[in-house]
């Protein structure tokens, strides 16, 4: 080597060796730097940074001090439909939520929960360590409860009134001012340049009909379709401009792809199809409870009540309890030993478990005979039963009878007796002591099982059969092993399983929910809840409760009423779901019959017992039958991310203006259904909001949940100053389109006298009064307790709105986050404090005699098993045949996710996304293992996730969690003005199981797989097959 | 695995000893694995010796002022090194390093300058302005002082074994890293530190020395040696661990196949120490610069395992956690830099110091 | 070199310098750490069998103390386990334990790292170098490098909570009730009557750490290291990045 050379590669050498040390060592060198300078440094030596606390407590004294820079407030919780009331805790100065936690006072949050008559600062007190309350009366938020404060900063917030400016679906947007906003939606116009578009005054035409022709669709108003979430405490508000000012019919939550199983299975049980009440067990004085397709602890509502009492029940109490479900969730706990277990169950098929029992049950007479054969609440009365039922009633069983299905009733024996106008004759039972058919009410304790016949008076047979009977006939219809083989569950466990559950008296029960959104969830749930009337556990301590109920609020209450007003529109008419309204009363079934043809089937099924069902609103509106929409309003709801197989079937549709001419949506954030409206109006977060909560269940005692702003809102605002939410621009909208019920004079107190809604105070602070004042008013709030609430920073609108003498009382409610019914209120003696009047039905009438439209049978009126089914009644699985399709997907809910939870990062760095859980031998067989990605492919399409192989599954099951894999909520880019909104992966992450929806072969059009009965959707059992992707 | 047991949420913990902990034990090693190679020469007076034991001085010296650069950087708040004079922690094996390491460099460089005087004179005389002038201060007279160098070696050697016993007690007495916890580490750190070493030598022969043969039989069989102690300690090491006697061993094994065979078994043991010694005693002298290189590889290999692997084992959870490599001043950066400096100071030292005796540098 | 930069340089060196002097006066001279108060021993007692898994404790630990994402003072493991034929659900709320006899104290060179009289060991965020010799020492994987302030971050037992006389975060908002706190030296309270009442463990009793807190219901497959199937987490993923491929 020449030296020249040589020196060359040495100052080569030299300059890349001192650029590699240079780089390498400049993050050393500027951490010296940093650290020199006290860069960055932690606010306290030992506690890093965490804020101070909020106050303070002398362990001797019990004296509170308060950290004058916070305040904590008492409101309610949005991180899912639980609702519960929480304490929020603010940093003064930068109005920042710091910490979130439960509220003392609410029995959603803590067990047992304080006296409502405690102090405010009693109530913090008794959170601290000062005689170790805290630990008692701890109150608590979960997970989710914890994390979603963060929704209240998320950067992909929507916090301006948004129109789009590119096509539907594109993520560009145009930020608008609300007058502009309330403007165009009203008057439509050429607004996008694609042509004239019907405002929303257009639209609301109460008088003249949809289509002539066919006049129980109703006036052209009910085209106008409007989606709310479920009664998050505003519901109400948003009903009262859909329903009663603007007159559609098509407003509703989204309880049918929430629940709409098990609440119709409730439904027949206690004989209301209208309000769907439905029961939960009395955890802590319960001694044995099977969960059959619902996870305490898991998911669940209450969610964190029913976590929390289960999960002190277990230990502490006498509870030992059983989860039937296809996939193990934290329902179950080891450390509980043989108090709690699992059993795996073939999805869909729970209907085939619970009438083996049920057969069982009957076979071995171990149901509560003497609660059964209380024909009426006044045998029950004397019999010192809390319910009664129908199971001794006396159903027509002659089909040639112009009454088959229907109770025997006294007119049937006696066709001249004079009937009261409206009011069904009493059905008929026969009574034990004479032998004889009597009136219900009038009889004293009746036979269980009869089949026979009865005369009339003028001497004819009619055949009947007690419902009971019916029952019988049809738990036996299947033997124990074929039921055993029908859900994969051993013919002696569900033996075992009987056994148990009648071995408790009236302290066992069943609680079912979500696991029975099947094609066949009806009858699934409606078998699953009849197992509560075999016990006759209703009303009971240690029972089934209806719940504590609320303080009558949005009513019409003690000092407002927020129910009537002049000019209300009584909306009316056949919704898009065409339901509650029986098909063979239609014009189009009658001109079929004219026509010689045979009405069934119909284009789409109809719903006869069901209330409305959002999840059919867009099918229907797109398919036009019964008839087309022209505009929708989405407020807070996601049904193209929430139901199974909705994205893909309409996600285009929506795209194209043409087919849905005007979409508005009112929402904080962009998710996968308004991404397709014409305009977004930002709404209020959390605790940012107005509203009046309540519990779902669960709660023995009245509760009413304030949810009130806590804090500022962060959106823009009206020209008046006012933060754009909800009710604001429902408010501007009413009122500049004249319609009742808003605006000057819309609210009036129990004296006539008029007030004005014009805020959403004016309405929710009325509320507040009638809360304050149900049942007796509460007392005044001390200067004090306002203070130390944060109540404070409300108080002038509380004087402003209320009267003089009402204010203080509201402010008491508010600064305990609600008004709270005692604990020492839930029970009367061995009774409910709150109990069910009306009877539990073995048989219920109206399902009974209810038709399919597509084929135009008859269901049956008791449960019965059978298995998932299309919506004609055919065979899912004939449809869909197993060897096609060998597996079943289910979706089990994430205990850490919820659909309020929104790419909330101290959440998902927990469990950052779903897998797909699959059983060992299954994945043996097709020779993966945890972490290899595997494809799901459905009828309706296929999704690409990791495999989680696990003992703790049904065979031939897969489940994926919902919550994950959305393709909105930030997990795009958007373009808002000229700033571009730049994606964030967190919400991003995993499967989205609803992809694997399908539309019902039997339904022409768009459609979504449903349950064949009610119409719930189908998330659950959907046909799947499985490879390694 | 035990698919009994499936663990459905846990979260991993990351690695906090990065990638400059690696840099810090290779490059140690490498010194102090050097230094031990200048003891026959310089301290034992073998003369034949010589220009073995310069080429490790010229090691041992630029590896030893290297390492403590890295070390430092892998702490999270470099600027606080001081603390470690504040609070001295008798209980704790860093804080002794803390004051081993400096004692090693500071001696060593005593050592390395009492060898250099005699040649730095001549520097000084043979050369003219700057150089000439900071040789003769340098120099500081310049006379030879074999007694004294005896002296300061065998104190150099005791602050080196100091040194060797720290690093390797670190991670030896860490209970929770079952891998590390057990006498293994700190013989083994030896072993590699002088095979490295050794193949440092036999590359730096040919590439910045004059390929003298001598020089590379000495060093080779050197390697023979240490590459032989290194898998006779790691089979004893596997063979208590598949005895079920050591858990270190158990877990060894572990590593060795299920939780990073790749790394562990393939390229470590067979590529980086099996080969080379293969090809030693194979007698190929053209080969020989490959086993250096390999031995040099290895030594940073097995470190790179210990640590980074060693800390990729959960402690609660199962299965072996994620790791890749960072681009930046945490990963491949930070390595680049520590190699980076480590050339910077071979080149200056090569370029200002008679590294090679008075004999090259009148020659040249 | 121009004169201004030069000084600007000067500038910053002589900075640098005095701050370092400084800082570390202020170090040596706050030798009175808080110590707490000998009396009480603090303590946790978690009944698994109230533990409902649903990480409000994790997400609590988080917002009270200012975790950065993706580092963890507390999790609550979820595991299954098949035993004979049955599969069980597992839980197990895992946080350091306040050891009596800590890995992670003497390791430390600089004592940063040390236990209060009232047994809560904590971290001196102002001496820690960051050296991570604790994170290596804690067999319960109590403890991580927080990427914000560079140094060493674990649970302290909400000692800033504890000593207003509120509940540590995790406790107060635990929905199953499961976490107990409280001072194990008080017979009368809750925690000492739980152990007293029921058969309790600790976690790793193998590594002679003495661990304070006690466990309800412990089952012998997850006192240790659990072998098994490991989880999907990624990090990466609960960072929100998207993984570089
Ligand atoms: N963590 C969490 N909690 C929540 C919510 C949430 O999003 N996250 N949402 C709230 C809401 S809106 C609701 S409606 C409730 C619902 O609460 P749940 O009903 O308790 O929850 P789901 O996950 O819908 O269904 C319950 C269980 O049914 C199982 N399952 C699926 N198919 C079948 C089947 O065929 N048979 C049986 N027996 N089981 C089956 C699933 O695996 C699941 O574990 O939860 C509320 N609480
Ligand atoms: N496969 C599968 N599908 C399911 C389920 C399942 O378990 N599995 N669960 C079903 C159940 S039980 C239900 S209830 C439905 C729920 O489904 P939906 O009721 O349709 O809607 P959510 O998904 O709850 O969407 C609520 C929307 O409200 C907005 N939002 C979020 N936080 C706030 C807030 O604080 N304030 C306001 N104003 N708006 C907010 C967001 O845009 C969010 O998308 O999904 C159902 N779908
Ligand atoms: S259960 Fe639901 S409402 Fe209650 S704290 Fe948790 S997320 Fe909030
Ligand atoms: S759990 Fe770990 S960090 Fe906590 S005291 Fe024990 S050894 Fe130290
Ligand atoms: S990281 Fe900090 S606390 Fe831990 S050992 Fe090092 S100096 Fe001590
Ligand atoms: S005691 Fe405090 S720091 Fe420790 S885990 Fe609980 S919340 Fe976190
Ligand atoms: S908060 Fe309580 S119940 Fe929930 S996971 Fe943590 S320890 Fe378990
Ligand atoms: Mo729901």
């Amino acid at each position: 080597m020449s030296s020249s050379r040589r020196n060359f590669i040495k100052r080569a050498t030299l300059v890349s060796a001192a650029s590699a040390f240079g780089f390498g060592y400049s993050h050393t060198a500027s951490q010296m730097l940093k650290s020199a300078l006290g860069d960055k440094k932690p606010a306290d030596p030992i506690f890093g940074n965490a804020p101070k606390p909020e106050f303070s407590v002398d362990l001797k004294t019990g004296k509170l001090q308060l950290n004058p820079e916070q305040t904590v407030a008492y409101t309610m919780c949005m991180g899912c439909s639980t609702i519960c009331g929480v304490r929020v805790r603010i940093d003064k100065k930068t109005q920042k939520v710091l910490r979130v936690t439960g509220n003392p006072y609410h029995v959603l949050s803590s067990e047992p929960f304080l006296p409502y008559q405690t102090s405010v600062r009693d109530s913090f007190q008794a959170l601290s360590r000062y005689q170790e309350k805290g630990l008692l009366a701890r109150s608590t938020a979960c997970g989710r409860g914890n994390a979603v404060l963060d929704k209240l900063t998320n950067p992909d917030r929507v916090k301006v009134p948004l129109k789009r400016v590119g096509p539907r679906g594109s993520g560009m947007w145009a930020p608008i001012s609300f007058e502009q906003l309330v403007e165009e939606v009203v008057e439509g116009g050429d607004l996008f340049s694609e042509g004239h578009v019907d405002g929303l005054r257009a639209i609301r035409d109460i008088k003249t009909p949809i289509d002539p022709a066919q006049p129980e669709f109703g006036p052209k108003s009910n085209q106008l379709a409007f989606m709310a979430p479920f009664m998050d405490g505003r519901l109400r508000f948003a009903a009262r401009f859909a329903k009663l000012s603007f007159g559609t019919v098509n407003f509703t939550g989204h309880r049918s792809y929430c629940t709409l199983s098990m609440r119709s299975g409730y439904a027949a049980l206690l004989g209301d199809w209208k309000k769907q009440p439905h029961l939960k067990p009395d955890f802590v004085n319960s001694e044995f409870l099977m969960f059959i397709g619902t996870a305490p602890g898991n998911a669940g509502n209450p969610f964190k009540r029913q976590g929390k009492l289960v999960a002190q029940a277990r230990s502490e109490g006498k509870l030992k309890y059983v989860v039937i479900d296809p996939v193990l969730t934290n329902s179950d706990n080891l450390a509980a030993a043989e108090r709690s277990s699992w059993i795996p169950i073939k999805p869909n098929t729970d209907g085939a478990l619970v009438m083996g029992m049920i057969r069982w049950i009957l076979e071995k007479q171990r149901f509560d005979e003497k609660f059964l054969t209380q024909p009426g609440p006044a045998a029950a009365k004397v019999a010192g039963e809390a319910s009664w039922s129908n199971a001794t009633h006396l159903v027509i069983v002659d089909p040639d009878h112009p009454r088959h299905g229907h109770f025997l009733r006294t007119s049937d024996l006696d066709p001249k007796q004079p009937l009261r106008k409206g009011k069904p004759a009493p059905a008929m039972v026969i009574d034990m002591a004479s032998s004889k058919a009597e009136a219900f009410n009038r009889a004293g304790p009746a036979t269980l099982f009869f089949q026979g016949k009865v005369q009339t008076k003028d001497g004819k047979d009619i055949a009947v059969k007690t419902s009971m009977s019916i029952l019988k006939e049809e738990a036996d219809k299947y033997s124990l092993e074929e039921y055993a083989d029908i859900c994969g569950i051993p013919a002696d466990t569900i033996v075992g399983l009987a056994r148990e559950f009648t071995s408790h008296g009236k302290l066992a029960a069943v609680d079912t929910h979500g696991g029975t959104m099947g094609s066949n969830g009806f009858y699934n749930a409606f078998a699953i809840v009849m197992l509560n009337a075999l016990v006759g556990n209703l009303n009971w301590k240690g029972g089934t409760s209806i719940g504590g109920g609320r303080f009558k609020e949005i009513a019409p209450g003690p000092r407002y009423n927020l129910k009537k007003f002049p000019g209300k529109v009584k909306p009316r008419g056949l919704g898009l779901g065409r339901n509650h309204f029986p098909y063979e009363k239609s014009v189009e079934y009658r001109r079929k019959v004219a026509a010689g043809k045979n009405p069934y089937p119909t284009q789409a099924p109809w719903y006869p017992l069901s209330p409305a069902m959002s999840s059919e609103f867009l099918t229907s509106g797109l398919n036009g039958y019964p008839y087309r929409l022209k505009a929708l309003i989405l407020w807070s709801s996601n049904p193209l991310y929430g139901i199974a197989g909705m994205n893909t079937q309409v996600h285009e549709k929506l795209a194209d203006p043409k087919q849905l001419p005007l979409i508005i949506s009112v929402d904080p954030f962009i998710n996968e259904s308004n991404v397709y409206a014409d305009y977004i109006v930002p709404d209020s977060v959390l605790y940012e909001s107005w509203g009046w909560g309540s519990a779902w269940g669960g709660n023995l005692t009245r509760v009413s949940t304030a949810r009130w702003p806590v804090i500022e809102p962060d959106i823009a605002k009206t020209a008046e100053g006012v933060p754009i939410e909800m009710e604001v621009f429902f408010i501007a909208v009413a009122k500049r389109m004249g319609l009742p019920g808003f605006g000057e004079g819309a609210i009036q107190d129990k004296d006539g006298n008029k007030y004005p809604l014009n805020r959403a105070e004016d309405f929710y602070l009325r509320a507040a009064a009638n809360v304050a004042y149900f049942g007796g008013a509460v007392p005044d709030v001390s200067d004090e307790e306002l203070s130390l609430s944060g109540v404070e920073r409300i108080a002038e609108r509380l004087r402003e709105t209320l009267k003089p003498e009402e204010w203080r009382k509201v402010a008491y409610v508010y600064a305990r986050g609600g008004r709270f019914e005692n604990a020492d209120q839930a029970y009367q003696g061995e009774w409910l404090k709150y109990r069910y009047k009306k009877p539990m039905q073995i048989y219920d009438e109206h399902l009974a005699t209810a038709r399919n439209s597509l084929t135009g049978k008859r269901y049956t009126g008791t449960p019965t098993w059978m298995g998932p089914k299309l919506s004609d009644g055919s065979s899912l699985d004939e449809a869909f045949p197993v060897k096609q399709w060998p597996f079943k997907v289910i979706s089990t809910k994430s205990n850490l996710q919820s659909s309020h939870t929104i790419g909330l990062a101290s959440l998902q760095q927990i469990h950052p996304k779903n897998a797909i859980a699959i059983h060992v031998d299954d994945a043996a067989e097709l020779g993966v293992s945890t972490g290899d990605q595997i494809r799901v492919t459905t009828p309706g399409g296929s999704v690409v996730g990791a495999a989680l192989v696990r003992n703790g599954i049904q065979q031939g099951v897969l489940s994926i969690e919902h919550g994950f894999g959305h393709r909105q909520l930030g997990a795009r880019a958007y373009r808002i003005g000229n700033k571009l909104q730049k994606a964030n992966r967190l919400s991003g992450y995993g499967v989205t199981i609803n992809d694997l929806g399908f539309a019902d072969p039997s339904r022409k059009g768009l459609s979504v797989l449903t349950d064949w009965v009610v119409g719930n959707v189908a998330r659950q059992g959907l046909p799947a097959r499985v490879e390694r992707a | 695995m035990n698919s009994n047991i499936v663990d459905l949420i846990s979260v991993t913990r990351e690695v906090s000893w990065l990638s400059w902990g690696v840099q810090y034990f290779f490059l140690i090693g490498l010194s102090y694995g050097a230094f031990f190679l200048t003891l026959p020469a310089f301290v034992f007076g073998r003369k034949n010796m010589q220009k073995t034991g310069r080429l490790a001085l010229l090691i041992a010296i630029s590896c030893g002022i290297a390492a403590p650069v890295a070390l430092v950087s892998d702490l999270h708040q470099p600027g606080r090194f001081y603390n470690f004079y504040l609070h001295f922690t008798p209980t704790s094996w860093m804080s002794w390093g803390s004051f081993f390491l400096p004692a090693y460099v500071v001696l060593l460089l005593v050592y390395a300058w009492f060898i250099y005087r005699p040649d730095l004179e001549l520097q000084a005389n043979n050369q003219s302005g700057m150089l000439a002038r900071v040789s003769r201060l340098l120099a500081f007279g310049g006379n030879e002082a074999p007694a004294v160098i005896k002296m300061l070696g065998l104190m150099t050697l005791f602050a080196a074994l100091l040194v060797a016993t720290y690093t390797g007690s670190e991670m030896a007495v860490v209970r929770a890293r079952p891998l590390w916890n057990g006498p293994m580490m700190p013989l083994l750190y030896l072993f590699t530190g002088l095979g490295g070493a050794a193949g440092l030598g036999l590359l730096l022969n040919r590439i910045i020395g004059d390929a003298s043969e001598s020089v590379s039989n000495q060093l080779s069989r050197f390697l023979v040696v240490f590459l032989s102690l290194t898998m006779l300690t790691v089979l004893l090491w596997m063979l208590t661990g598949l005895a079920g006697h050591s858990s270190s061993g158990m877990v060894l094994m572990r590593l060795a196949t299920e939780y990073n065979p790749l790394l562990f078994t393939l390229l470590w043991l067979s590529i980086c120490t099996l080969l080379p010694f293969l090809l030693i005693i194979n007698k190929r002298q053209q080969t020989w610069w490959l086993s250096g290189f390999l031995s040099l590889t290895g030594a940073w290999l097995f470190r790179w395992s210990m640590f980074i692997d060693g800390q990729r084992i959960p402690k609660t959870g199962a299965g072996f956690n994620d790791y890749s490599i960072p681009l930046g001043t945490e990963g491949l950066l930070g390595i680049a830099g520590t190699l980076g400096l480590w050339l910077l100071l071979v080149i200056m030292i090569t370029s200002f110091i008679p590294w090679q005796g008075s004999k090259q540098n009148t020659s040249v | 070199m121009e004169e201004s930069r030069r000084k600007f340089f000067k500038g910053i060196v002589v900075a640098a310098g005095t701050t370092a002097l400084a800082s570390t006066a202020k170090v040596s001279a706050a030798t009175e750490r808080p110590r707490g108060d000998a009396d009480h021993r603090w303590g946790m007692v978690v009944d698994l069998r109230k533990c409902i898994g649903c990480q409000a404790c994790t997400v609590a630990c988080h917002m009270e103390n200012d975790v950065p994402i993706g580092k963890f003072r507390t999790i609550v493991s979820n595991y299954e386990i098949k035993i004979g034929n049955k599969t069980r659900s597992v839980v197990l709320p895992r946080l350091c334990n306040h050891c009596e006899d800590p890995a992670c104290i003497p390791v430390c060179p600089v004592k940063a790292t040390y236990q209060r009289d009232d047994g809560i060991v904590v971290v001196d965020n102002s001496r820690c170098v960051g050296c991570a010799y604790c994170v290596q020492a804690c067999p319960y994987d109590a403890r991580f490098i927080n990427p914000e302030t560079n140094t060493a971050d674990k649970c302290t037992f909400c000692v800033h909570r504890v000593e207003a006389g509120l509940l540590p975060a995790c406790v107060e908002t635990c929905v199953g009730g499961a976490r107990m706190f409280g001072d194990l030296k008080d017979p009368q309270s809750q925690v000492s009557k739980l152990i007293e009442k029921f058969p309790t463990e600790g976690l790793r009793p193998e590594m002679k750490t003495r661990p304070q807190v006690y466990y309800i219901g412990l089952d012998k497959h997850f006192n240790s290291k659990v072998e098994g199937t490991p989880s999907l987490w990624k990090r990466e993923e609960a960072l929100g990045e998207e993984k570089e491929s």
